[in-house]
């Protein structure tokens, strides 16, 4: 889902890199208020984590492919804030090192996976929890990846509008690769509350 | 000293991350449904020379580099955090 140099318009890039810096400032404001090192050490290890589990992909044969995300994980184990900057890490490294996602394209991608995942999957899983910790976790994860790969769709359309199709590729493929995060989500989410649930910030 | 539990996974999804990322992405010709709607649109990548572009390490072995770059990654990371750490630690004593 990391959007590459070369396919996104001026204003899809100025407009993101914009968005970006006005929730990286919030963030920030935030979390300054909450950090302490355990904040810290628990930022490092998702973050670390979660940039390991996107190295695996999952090639899918006769189909497409895909790799975790990890943005809901992020937001439930971390809260928003402290996820959207653990995400951001993942990608500016991604992006900075190894140019997995391209640097014009950093504020979209930010946008969709540091922002739009990390917040869909925390706002989700608090209201629906108290339910059940696996339908959560699942429908979380789920929602998360569905919605940054659509909102990932929908920036590729403003940028190119001569077909609407890309949107619904991206919308569809995500909708149904969504249902394997969202079991990644479920799974950790329900393995860590067992082990040390005093961890999840939810 | 007992390693932390998460360095561990991160450290064994690294190891294992080449047979996904490298042997079966090659073997059925790995594509995000993001790659179909660049096609679709008829749009094209720009061509660069990053140096360690699709975790790889310039002269080493693609299995070895896609690893090697995992842990650089890693540590990327931490170090990232390392600074975010000090620096809002600075800011927090400085105000108060």
């Amino acid at each position: 889902m990391h959007i590459p140099d070369g396919v996104l318009s001026i204003n899809v890039i100025l407009s993101t890199y914009v968005a970006l810096m006005g929730v990286t400032y919030v963030a920030f404001s935030r979390i300054s208020k909450i950090w302490s090192s355990s904040l810290a050490g628990k930022t490092s290890s998702i973050a670390a984590l979660t940039f390991a589990a996107q190295m695996i992909n999952w090639p899918i044969p006769g189909g497409t492919s895909l790799h975790f995300v990890g943005g809901a994980l992020s937001g439930i184990v971390l809260g928003p804030w402290a996820g959207f900057t653990a995400m951001l890490i993942v990608l500016l490294v991604q992006a900075l090192i190894f140019h997995d996602g391209g640097l014009t394209a950093l504020g979209a991608n930010a946008i969709n996976m540091a922002v739009v995942a990390v917040f869909s999957g925390y706002v989700l899983y608090k209201l629906l929890s108290r339910r059940s910790t696996w339908i959560a976790g699942f429908t979380s994860g789920w929602l998360s990846v569905f919605l940054a790969g659509a909102l990932c769709g929908v920036e590729l359309w403003l940028s190119n509008p001569i077909s609407i199709t890309p949107l619904v590729v991206m919308a569809l493929w995500h909708a149904a690769l969504g249902v394997i995060e969202g079991a990644i989500t479920a799974s950790a989410i329900a393995y860590v509350k067992k082990k040390a649930p005093q961890i999840i910030e939810v | 000293m007992k390693l932390p539990r998460w360095l561990i996974v991160a450290t064994a999804l690294i190891l294992v991350s080449p047979l996904f990322g490298i042997y079966l992405a090659d073997l059925v010709g790995y594509h995000e449904p993001l790659d179909i709607a660049i096609e679709i649109l008829g749009l094209k990548e720009w061509e660069d020379k990053w140096p360690f572009k699709d975790y790889s390490i310039p002269g080493l072995d693609p299995y070895l580099g896609y690893i090697a770059s995992g842990f650089i990654g890693v540590g990327a990371i931490a170090l990232t955090i390392f600074i975010l750490n000090r620096a809002l630690i600075y800011i927090r004593k400085k105000g108060s």
